[in-house]
């Protein structure tokens, strides 16, 4: 198997992307990588987009928002907890030097307003916007505004330059790219020689096909939509250039080499092939890919001679035994080749709720940790 | 083997209940099993000799757009939006050279592309134009988040177009979808925190859209054994007392899962949501059997009386 430790991982990038697919496991794993870099002394800032909350209860928190949440001394305390309760810390942790730990998990409706604000040439274009109901659609919480924030926010955070490291846990989905596909949806929005069509809808030099197909469509969609169209149009067409302007800086900061994409997955047949199709098309965007963390193993259990089950428990161990040879298979396919691996982390036995259990995890995403 | 009834906290009555329906929307979690679970469903109604359709929506791995047949009765769709775009544009300008015109237009090729909530409201217009060419229609929606803007897009652009046929249809949809004689909502979750509490908030939001049609709860994946586990032990050793977050060995493993998943499920057992479970099949080694998961999902559907 070809590893790409983590911390060496940490060591070249400023800012590490989680992505993965529902129930992997993603925003604890970014949290627990989150740790460990405040452990060699880093400031650092973990910014989640899951709507179901799940960084603030793994770190024990009753809520999480735009707001920096500083966890650094709950952090101190769970090493000294670890420590006093005999758990094996590896050399390089022992006399750690904590950096700082911030947990933030940003409100896409909130920030879109601001970020309107600040690339609107008035005050009155963002309120027009704003009560557009197309706008208002726009930025419901679940569209792909709500990813493309995420990344404006990445990229100002980034640029304050007050963490040495952050790690971004992307919103789950069914395909682990769907993330990626938000800016470029959105840029096909804001394009330009289009928009033209529909803020100078009346001009002259509008052709025939034109006005038949917005007639159509008019038609079909009854006259208060497009007016609200040619409004939004309108306003879009306001900010787009700086808008397009941003949206070029935040790709570049993607590319650059401060950053770099780990894939997240658990170990079903399924990851082999979801693996090749997330670097194929990390590489057609030109991000840097640096690892795939395989969470919630269970081949780390030590297994019980068949003579010592009882008849009530054949069934859980057959399914056991079935899990794990699955696993070992999905292992050496995802193994095999040059795909690099970055973790293999036991899963647990229970949920993660507080910043001690987190601190096991930062421990063992080192391939050679053992308790 | 778990041959033995189910224990009366899970109830078959609601689950069977919802997949009487001629619409079934399966949605929950990312990473619960919806695919698998919804294709079991679809699989067990064809083979009552129902004509069946299973739909998805985009999946990258899949061709888009075609229905397939895979068994006498039962059909896949792998819906996507581009596709139910320009069949719904047909449908409604018909297919002459206007459509045409229409269809090839930069702008309305734009507008398909880019116009927030299009995409949703197309692919659930598809799902609701083939209603009427079978018997049972099983979807697999994209997970929590996402399969929630479907049906809140819909309901927004009933309240966007303020006139024509667009306007028109979006309403028709929410009313189908609303409707319990003709749909069914199934929350799918994992006996694991987070999916059972995105589950309850899932359920909060779809009352909120359709408060007529409450739906039905269903844990997939129960480790077997769990059912056995009396709730009195998983009340006594709490997960959260526990030393250590890893479990030993592999006993040591089993034993905690049974309180863990028990304990889980007080989240809804605690507010008296009336749920049926599926116990966890791991995948069929491909390799040597033919068997998919879904095959095995659909047994098991029938063997708790589900279907």
């Amino acid at each position: 198997m070809n590893w790409r430790h983590i911390d060496e991982i940490l060591d070249e990038r400023r800012i590490i992307i989680t992505c993965g697919t529902g129930g992997v496991g993603k925003t604890t794993l970014s949290a627990a990588i989150g740790v460990r870099a405040a452990l060699q002394g880093r400031r650092t800032a973990v910014i989640t987009i899951d709507p179901a909350k799940r960084l603030a209860t793994s770190l024990g928190l009753e809520e999480l928002g735009d707001r920096p949440a500083n966890i650094t001394s709950e952090i101190i305390s769970a090493f000294r907890k670890a420590k006093a309760a005999g758990m094996t810390i590896p050399a390089q942790f022992k006399e750690p030097k904590i950096g700082r730990f911030d947990a933030i998990m940003p409100d896409a409706r909130s920030n879109f307003r601001d970020f309107l604000r600040d690339l609107a040439p008035s005050a009155e274009i963002v309120e027009r916007v704003m009560s557009n109901p197309i706008f208002q659609i726009f930025t419901k919480e679940f569209s792909g505004a709500n990813e493309y924030m995420a990344l404006e926010r990445l990229q100002a955070i980034d640029s304050m330059r007050e963490y040495d490291c952050i790690i971004l846990d992307t919103p789950p989905s069914r395909n682990a790219l769907a993330f990626l596909a938000a800016p470029k949806l959105l840029s096909q929005f804001f394009d330009e020689r289009l928009i033209r069509w529909l803020v100078l809808p009346a001009n002259s030099l509008v052709a025939s096909g034109m006005k038949k197909a917005l007639s159509i469509l008019e038609r079909l969609t009854g006259t208060g939509f497009m007016t609200n169209l040619f409004d939004f149009a309108s306003t879009v067409f306001a900010v787009r250039v700086r808008f397009l302007a941003n949206l070029e800086k935040t790709m570049d900061l993607l590319e650059s080499p401060d950053v770099g994409f780990i894939m997240v997955a658990t170990p079903t047949p399924e990851t082999a092939p979801e693996v090749r199709h997330f670097i194929d098309i990390l590489s057609k965007h030109r991000f840097n890919f640096d690892g795939v963390a395989v969470n919630r193993t269970l081949g780390y259990l030590e297994p019980v001679p068949s003579a010592a089950k009882s008849p009530k428990q054949q069934r859980p161990y057959e399914v056991l035994t079935a899990l794990i040879s699955r696993e070992e298979k999905a292992l050496s396919g995802v193994g095999s080749g040059a795909t690099p691996l970055c973790a293999k982390l036991p899963e647990l036995a229970r949920d993660v709720h507080s910043v001690e259990d987190l601190f096991y995890v930062a421990m063992a995403l080192d391939p050679d940790y053992r308790l | 083997m778990t041959k033995g009834r189910p224990e009366p906290a899970f109830t078959a009555a609601q689950v069977s209940g919802i997949l009487r329906r001629k619409l079934v929307f399966v949605s929950g979690k990312g990473g619960v099993g919806k695919t698998a679970v919804s294709q079991g469903i679809a699989r067990a109604l064809a083979e009552t000799g129902l004509r069946t359709l299973w739909v998805c929506f985009e999946d990258p791995l899949q061709e888009p757009g075609v229905i397939r047949q895979h068994g006498s009765k039962l059909w896949y769709l792998n819906c996507s939006a581009e596709l139910a775009f320009n069949e719904y544009a047909s449908l409604k300008i018909g297919s002459g050279p206007l459509s045409k015109v229409f269809l090839k237009n930069k702008l309305v090729q734009y507008l398909a592309k880019a116009a927030p909530g299009i995409h949703e409201l197309v692919l659930l217009g598809k799902v609701w134009y083939e209603r009427t060419h079978y018997d049972r229609i099983v979807v697999d929606l994209p997970s929590t988040g996402h399969g929630l803007a479907m049906f809140q897009s819909t309901k927004n652009f009933s309240v966007l177009f303020t006139g024509g046929p667009v306007h028109r249809d979006a309403e028709s949809m929410i009313e189908t979808f609303g409707n319990p004689a003709e749909s069914g909502h199934l929350i799918l979750a994992l006996p694991e925190e987070m999916p059972l509490q995105e589950a309850l908030e899932l359920s909060g939001f779809l009352h909120d859209l359709f408060p007529e049609n409450p739906p039905g709860f269903l844990v997939n994946r129960l480790f077997p054994g769990v059912e056995q586990t009396r709730q009195s032990e998983s009340e006594a050793d709490q997960p959260d007392s526990w030393p250590t977050p890893l479990a030993k060995s592999a006993a040591d493993y089993l034993h905690k899962r049974m309180i863990l998943e028990n304990y889980n499920l007080r989240l809804w057992r605690d507010r008296k949501i009336p749920f049926g479970v599926l116990e966890f099949v791991p995948p069929p080694d491909l390799s040597h059997s033919k068997e998919s998961v879904s095959d095995v999902l659909s047994e098991e559907l029938k063997r708790r009386g589900y279907l």
